[in-house]
């Protein structure tokens, strides 16, 4: 955990880092000196009689009390800057890993976000206690023994029996509430499940009548939480009154242990107030302690969970050899095979090849490798066997970016990004004029809505895009990937969310728009991929056939099927 | 002596407006009621243990005082004694004084928890159409978390604090009123440094807020959207973007921090400096030989200025806690006290049903967002009734009508005559199975995500209706069969699945209305031939609507309704409408004419 934290300090902040607890340890000495210096008035001012010294050790006591707040003040904003600027370096280079693997790793983007979001929050508050309460709580503990131990030597057995004891029962304690607290908060991870699938549900929930249902599956997690939570809380409690208890014996005994001595001669009165003033320091320092190490353990876990999302920055993307992007913009698959499992790959021996300008059509049933084919090719995955060629070069040998200026592709989930509906179509070419724009939405038959906006192009787009129906989300998603006009396009099932007759115009603009354009289409759908030069079908991973239209109706008997549900004839009559 | 834990002062909190903060305090010490004995008891205890605190500090005062001037020995053993006694019964008080208000408290909000989920249940569908479930969610989550804080800490530190501060203060003004008015000029001083701390910092903690809100928004969308991103090879100009926002946070949080971390240091300077003060001041008069003030004198009042000044500085954060969950109370009643959606009180209870349905001049409005015109359809028992037309023209409104979702602005809608808003809820919904276009499953078992079709079907009728859904063959071939346990939102299935699923919940309802909502909208054109085959079989002898993109699949339809604009534009067999030559065949070609 030091070194994820070293990693993400660098210059100024790193020596904040260090300083801060260097200064803090001004701060606890001058703490440490307030009770001493008070004791010596009693004991040499008041005793004597003089009052010179009982000015002169006042002023003493306000001269540490001002070094105390000002080291006390440094050591916070040395810490602060410290933490902030480890906490941004960290965020920047996480999203960075985030943005740049391929394979999430098999973190959703939810965890991600918490990661990036609260789990750095953590670490930041880490560096806060590490640079402060790490060094001040131990310190103030040690510090304030040694100068009980000096001011007093009679009274320090009473310290030695009780900080021990007392030491080895709040470790107890701990030890026993942790699991507690975990558990605790697997309960209330399980009150929100249900809490969120009922907002989310409501509608089926109504229309089964589930009310009741829901209700007694939302009590028992209740119940759950409560009896877990109450656990949880009732093992800590007994933390603060045993540290009150010990301190009060320790006060009542350093008194008649120490008043004996005192009537003796041997122990003055100043002394032992100095001696309960250096255990209530000392007792405070330990409750202080208890808390670090509850948040330390929070820490840890936050640690590992952000050790886990830069883990994803090995197998970083390779350099293409290649030097530039080929001219051409054919698309050949080579005895292509891809999946985890090899009893049953993803993709089974794809071979085919799309001659520059030329269109391709792939349908199959969800699972069957469609998609994939467009993870390949936009080499989101390498570890497939085969060869892959764009214009004639391996793209193993491209770079990323180059192969993306390449190849555009409409991805199934419309996936917009706040701003305005122009910087999301210049998202491929952050370039494109105006006229570009334009061409792109018309490819995607969504200036149908843009131009009615007062704003056009300039209308704003909120947070993912959710200002727009699903249909218009789907046209700019199609926009976009119009707009930088590559040489190949992919429409990945891009229209599902769009209804027919939409769906016919935007059909019937990229016949029109076609040119030299090398497009691939995917769909489901029979109507959007029949026009196409070469139709393959997918079957569990494998191509079953391929051919025009007419050629398929005769020879796959699949394809002849979906062509029958779909377009005509219907199956309700037999 | 009480051990001060105190965290960071809150210093600023969104402005918090509160409407009608006594109702909402009464309200919320109702949900104490329950506990009113116990929490009479914690009273007394904390008299107990504060007076406790006061009685041992004068004694050890006056035990100090007794070296000076040489007394029995003796008497200080049974003193010490009986001061040993007194603090463990103390502590043994403590003890229980927090473990009851743990316990109350968690007690009080698992109440108060209840009652939101139990309310939230019978909202009517409009209510969560227009509330974020996040917000919702927030609700029963962090205000709840803020009023269970609330609830311990007014109780362990406004009770005892307030019995502190003014058994402390009694004490200490008799011990000496010159030592007083110093401790008071104390808290004074640092109450006025915080809030000129909290007056300049004010403007970076709100420029902090807003970037942080910035900076985890881009997170959330980037990540989201990091297909989108690597396609178009936006990383760098993303990551440019992102850096400014962390870099203008970074800046904003670090006036803001840096400034309201020197707090406590300055907190802990004036404590520093009002011992000093009253050790001097007492040493003084000791010395000046003026009465009253002693040693032992010295000593007790800086124990009890610490109890003291301990207690004001929490309760002058508990004004900003409560504040806060006083706020959060509010948000929570505004749930619980949401109109719920109920029978009219003439409603009557519906068991069977032939099936025949008809709209009646039906129009019907989002508050004043008119969305339906003047809809009438007569569905005899048995018919199979088709909507078609464009997204958003109002196919499933309609149909949320059929089930009472929503009140209607005007006309009726009735089921074998009888006005669908005089049936109960429950009743009617269970007649009527709607099979929705993006069907909800729960983190449950398959068998029961099926089961919640009908609660009292067999396992046989759970596997029948899943076979007639053709659901059986894929959960069949899942590691546990029909008990496998969903992901949330059902994330280990296809959508295609899920539909299947929702079919075989259809099945296994048996409601004599049925309505398909794009039912068939995602599930593979493989299988698609074989459901339709099975929801042919689901739709016989019952009365049945289907909403469709794809006309494929309703040309057999009794009747076809094209909507438009939330009117009915054209009406009849597909043969009629495709006579008529009119918005149907647009539609019908624009499918087919490809072809």
């Amino acid at each position: 955990m030091f070194k994820l934290l070293m990693a993400h300090m660098h210059g100024r902040a790193r020596w904040c880092f260090f300083l801060a607890p260097a200064v803090m340890l001004v701060e606890v000495f001058s703490d440490l000196q307030q009770p001493t210096l008070m004791s010596d008035i009693i004991d040499h001012g008041l005793a004597k009689g003089d009052l010179n010294f009982v000015i002169r050790t006042s002023l003493l006591m306000l001269m540490f009390a001002l070094i105390g707040v000002a080291a006390g003040s440094a050591a916070g904003i040395l810490g602060n800057y410290a933490s902030l600027h480890m906490g941004q370096k960290l965020r920047s280079h996480m999203l960075t890993v985030a943005l740049n693997s391929r394979a999430a790793g098999g973190l959703t983007p939810a965890t991600l976000i918490t990661r990036i979001t609260n789990d750095v929050t953590q670490m930041q508050n880490l560096v806060m206690m590490v640079t402060r309460g790490m060094v001040r709580a131990p310190m103030l503990m040690l510090g304030g023994m040694v100068m009980a131990v000096i001011v007093s030597p009679r009274l320090a057995p009473i310290l030695l029996i009780i900080m021990p004891l007392l030491a080895v029962f709040i470790l107890v304690v701990m030890k026993h509430s942790i699991p507690l607290y975990t558990h605790m908060q697997q309960q209330v991870d399980g009150m929100n499940r249900v809490m969120r699938e009922n907002l989310q549900g409501a509608k089926t929930i109504k229309a089964y009548t589930l009310e009741d249902h829901q209700l007694t599956q939302f009590n028992q997690a209740n119940a759950d939480l409560l009896d877990s939570s109450i656990r949880a809380s009732l093992a800590t409690v007994p933390l603060s009154p045993i540290i009150q208890l010990a301190l009060n014996l320790g006060v009542v005994v350093a008194l008649a242990y120490g008043g004996q001595l005192d009537v003796n001669g041997v122990i003055l009165d100043g002394q032992i107030i100095a001696f309960v003033n250096y255990m209530i320091q000392i007792t405070n320092a330990m409750v202080m302690t208890v808390n670090i190490i509850t948040a330390f353990s929070r820490a840890i876990t936050s640690a590992a969970r952000v050790q886990a999302v830069l883990a994803e920055a090995t197998g970083e993307v390779p350099v293409g050899t290649a030097g530039n992007a080929p001219s051409g913009s054919a698309i050949t698959f080579d005895h292509v095979t891809f999946g985890y499992q090899q009893s049953r790959p993803i993709l089974d021996d794809i071979t085919f090849t799309v001659p520059a300008g030329q269109w391709l059509g792939i349908i199959g049933t969800t699972g069957s490798g469609k998609s994939s084919v467009i993870n390949l090719l936009t080499r989101a995955f390498d570890d497939y066997q085969g060869v892959i060629e764009v214009g004639g070069v391996d793209i193993q040998h491209l770079d990323l970016a180059a192969l993306h200026h390449k190849v555009t592709v409409a991805t199934q989930e419309a996936m917009l990004f706040s701003g305005t509906i122009a910087s999301n179509l210049r998202f491929g070419a952050p370039e494109a004029d105006q006229a570009q724009l334009t061409a792109g939405a018309t490819v995607a038959a969504a200036t149908s809505f843009i131009d009615p906006l007062p704003a056009q192009y300039e209308a704003p787009v909120e947070q993912s895009g959710k200002n727009f129906s699903g249909g218009q989300r789907q046209r700019l998603n199609i926009a976009r990937a119009a707009v930088p006009d590559a040489d190949i396009l992919v429409l990945d099932d891009a229209t599902s969310a769009v209804d027919q007759t939409t769906n016919a115009a935007i059909q019937a603009q990229l016949t029109k728009t076609r040119r030299q354009r090398t497009t691939v289409i995917i769909s489901q759908r029979v109507t959007n991929i029949m026009h196409c030069d070469e139709i393959l079908v997918l079957e569990e991973g494998r191509i079953t056939a391929a051919g025009s239209h007419d050629a398929l109706i005769k020879q796959s008997p699949f394809y002849a099927q979906l062509v029958q549900t779909q377009l005509g004839g219907g199956r309700y009559d037999d | 002596m009480m051990i001060n834990r105190r965290g960071p002062r809150r210093l600023h909190q969104e402005k918090v407006q509160l409407t009608n903060w006594r109702q909402t305090t009464r309200r919320i010490l109702g949900y104490l009621g329950f506990a009113k004995g116990r929490l009479l008891v914690v009273f007394g205890l904390t008299v107990f243990t504060t007076a406790a605190t006061i009685i041992g500090n004068r004694v050890n005062g006056v035990v100090i005082d007794q070296f000076l001037t040489r007394a029995k020995l003796p008497l200080l053993f049974i003193i010490c004694g009986l001061l040993a006694g007194m603090y463990a019964l103390s502590s043994v008080f403590t003890y229980f004084q927090n473990a009851v208000i743990i316990k109350v408290a968690q007690q009080a909000s698992a109440r108060i928890r209840h009652d939101i989920f139990a309310n939230l249940q019978r909202l009517p569908m409009r209510y969560f159409d227009t509330h974020d479930n996040g917000d919702v969610m927030s609700r029963l989550t962090n205000d709840v978390d803020n009023i269970n804080t609330a609830m311990m800490q007014t109780f362990v530190q406004l009770f005892t604090g307030i019995i502190s501060v003014i058994g402390m203060g009694a004490a200490m003004l008799i011990l000496s009123p010159l030592l007083t008015l110093i401790a008071l000029l104390s808290s004074g001083v640092t109450y006025l440094v915080t809030r000129a701390v909290a007056k300049v910092t004010q403007q970076a903690f709100v420029t902090q807020q807003q970037a942080l809100g910035e900076l985890n928004s881009q997170i959330e969308e980037n990540v989201s959207g990091k297909q989108v991103v690597q396609l178009f090879d936006h990383q760098a100009a993303t990551l440019a973007k992102f850096d400014a926002t962390n870099e203008t946070y970074t800046n904003a949080a670090f006036r803001a921090q840096a400034f309201s971390s020197i707090l406590g240091p300055i907190n802990n300077a004036t404590n520093n400096v009002a011992y000093l003060l009253i050790t001097f001041v007492g040493a003084w008069s000791i010395l000046a030989g003026r009465g009253g003030i002693t040693v032992g004198v010295i000593f007790t009042f800086l124990i009890y200025l610490r109890n003291f000044t301990g207690p004001i500085n929490n309760i002058l954060d508990l004004v900003n806690t409560l504040q806060l969950s006083l706020a959060s109370a509010e948000r929570i009643f505004e749930v619980i006290d949401a109109p719920r959606e109920q029978d009219r009180a003439d409603a009557v209870a519906v068991t069977t049903t032939q099936g025949n349905v008809t709209f009646d001049h039906v129009d019907f409005a989002y508050d004043t967002r008119p969305i339906l015109h003047d809809i009438n359809l007569t569905a005899k028992a048995g018919q199979m009734v088709a909507l078609v037309g464009e997204t958003g023209a109002g196919k499933t409104t309609i149909m949320n009508l059929l089930t009472n979702l929503y009140p209607l602005k005007h006309g009726r809608v009735l089921l074998d005559g009888q006005d669908v808003a005089a049936i109960r809820r429950a009743d009617l919904r269970r007649l009527i199975t709607v099979v929705q276009q993006e069907p909800f499953m729960f983190s449950l078992s398959i068998k029961e995500n099926i089961r919640l079709g009908r609660a009292t079907a067999s396992d046989a009728e759970v596997v029948e209706a899943a076979q007639n859904a053709h659901a059986d063959g894929f959960i069949r071939q899942l590691p546990a069969g029909y008990d496998t346990v969903l992901t949330e939102n059902a994330h280990n299935l296809s959508q295609g699945q899920r539909q299947l699923l929702s079919i075989a919940r259809a099945f296994i309802a048996k409601a004599p209305v049925l309505v398909l909502d794009e039912a068939t909208a995602s599930i593979d054109s493989n299988t698609e031939a074989d459901v339709q085959h099975a929801m042919t079989a689901l739709m016989q002898d019952k009365t049945s609507f289907v909403i469709a993109h794809r006309l494929s699949t309703i040309q057999h339809a009794d009747q076809i309704l094209v909507i438009d604009g939330g009117r009915v534009i054209e009406r009849g067999t597909h043969e009629q409408l495709l006579a008529q030559n009119g918005a149907y065949t647009q539609l019908y070609n624009s499918q087919f004419d490809q072809a």
